[in-house]
């Protein structure tokens, strides 16, 4: 052991204040997810015509691309949760992939049906691009506030994948919103709006990356 | 009769869980028994990787460092060492990857050790070479020691103010002044 590491280990322990253990990472995600949901829920009840979104959503694929997008979501916040704690198995970076895969494959096969029917009804993609985008900032700092309370040891990848959550997350309360038919075009600025809003993340995580101290026992 | 390595390892894990599990509740001596506990597996984690002693004693540091800021993401209810593992680990990692910036910059200047028969006719160029090679080395310096060391040295804030600049607590611009003068003086080669 040299000297500056013995007079480091005694500066640190000299200062080593009592802290507050972070709940594990599951409880504190659903914690995250809980309160979004019971915003989106208000959102979605108050402002949507329910009515419209059954009737553009009554078939199969249409409930499975809503289900896989919010499981994609789900995945992601969890994701980002665990591996913002040293240790945690890089594996869960993998967890939204599955869910993002069946959400695109039942999307498309109902962008297929509706192109075959030839009865699509359109409208303005760039409106969802931006739904997206404006809907995933809120969601995206307040996680991000979250998640760097816990100091990520890789930011990155933890800033990927919150923001990836709240894009997929954001895509989901989308379809209570979308007023005309999810076309090829739809489809594809819906997933771009998801990337986009998953690489500015990436590239935001040094927000993650200075965290304020660790917080002081009552 | 002897306990297997397996077992042993066990029984360490569990010590330095309790340990740290105290550290959190504020026990000063646990912690303290605990880091010097773990700085030799530290060692041995980033020998692994890299074979300069100093630059394995700074991972050592900074990977103390990081489990100081880092002590309340810890769950008493699992294991220590894969925890600190991955610490050491992802500290390690940023050493090679800040080695490989550092010699990408290096050049081999022999000009600069060119000289005047006259002395004083070397002084005003050596003392502009001087001023540009503390400038040049303090860019090769990790931004937290950059910073530090421009607050504390340059500026000569106290360690007060530099702190509410900064946002570093005071042990951290202490710890950070006093790595980036000995990597300083190494990249100025007077320190072997």
């Amino acid at each position: 052991m040299t000297r500056a590491t013995d007079e480091l280990i005694a500066t640190l322990s000299a200062e080593a204040a009592p802290v507050r253990r972070l709940s594990s990472p599951g409880v504190r995600a659903a914690a995250w997810l809980a309160a979004i949901a019971v915003v989106a829920a208000a959102a979605v009840f108050a402002w949507s015509d329910l009515a419209d979104f059954w009737r553009r959503n009554g078939q199969p694929q249409d409930l499975v691309a809503l289900a896989s997008a919010l499981a994609a979501g789900i995945a992601a916040v969890t994701a980002a949760y665990h591996l913002a704690i040293p240790g945690r198995s890089r594996a869960w970076a993998l967890a939204p992939l599955p869910f993002l895969a069946a959400w695109l494959g039942a999307s498309g096969y109902g962008c297929l049906r509706l192109s075959l029917s030839g009865s699509a009804e359109h409208g303005d993609s760039s409106a969802c691009f931006m739904f997206i985008l404006v809907t995933s900032l809120p969601l995206g700092a307040l996680l991000f506030w979250r998640l760097r309370v816990a100091r990520p040891l890789a930011p990155r990848l933890v800033a990927t994948l919150a923001a990836l959550g709240v894009a997929a997350l954001s895509a989901v309360v989308l379809q209570f919103f979308h007023g005309f038919d999810v076309t090829w075009l739809d489809l594809a600025v819906h997933a771009a709006a998801v990337l986009v809003v998953a690489g500015v993340g990436g590239l935001a995580a040094r927000l993650l990356g200075s965290g304020t101290a660790p917080p002081r026992a009552a | 009769m002897s306990v297997p390595p397996s077992e042993q390892a066990k029984a360490q894990d569990r010590r330095w869980s309790q340990l740290m599990a105290a550290a959190q509740e504020g026990d000063r001596r646990a912690y303290a028994e605990l880091l010097q506990a773990v700085a030799p597996l530290v060692r041995v984690l980033a020998r692994r990787r890299i074979a300069d002693d100093d630059a394995v004693e700074d991972v050592v540091q900074e990977t103390l460092i990081t489990v100081h800021r880092v002590r309340h993401t810890y769950d008493p209810r699992r294991p220590f060492t894969p925890w600190l593992a991955a610490i050491a680990q992802r500290r390690t990692l940023d050493a090679l990857r800040r080695r490989g910036r550092i010699q990408a910059r290096e050049l081999q200047d022999d000009t600069r050790y060119e000289t005047f028969p006259d002395p004083l006719a070397n002084k005003e160029a050596e003392d502009g070479l001087a001023l540009q090679s503390a400038a040049g080395l303090m860019e090769a310096l990790p931004p937290q020691q950059k910073q530090a060391l421009e607050l504390i040295k340059v500026q000569e804030l106290s360690l007060i103010e530099a702190a509410a600049v900064s946002g570093q607590s005071v042990t951290s611009l202490k710890v950070n002044v006093h790595r980036a003068i000995k990597r300083l003086r190494k990249l100025a080669g007077r320190e072997p």
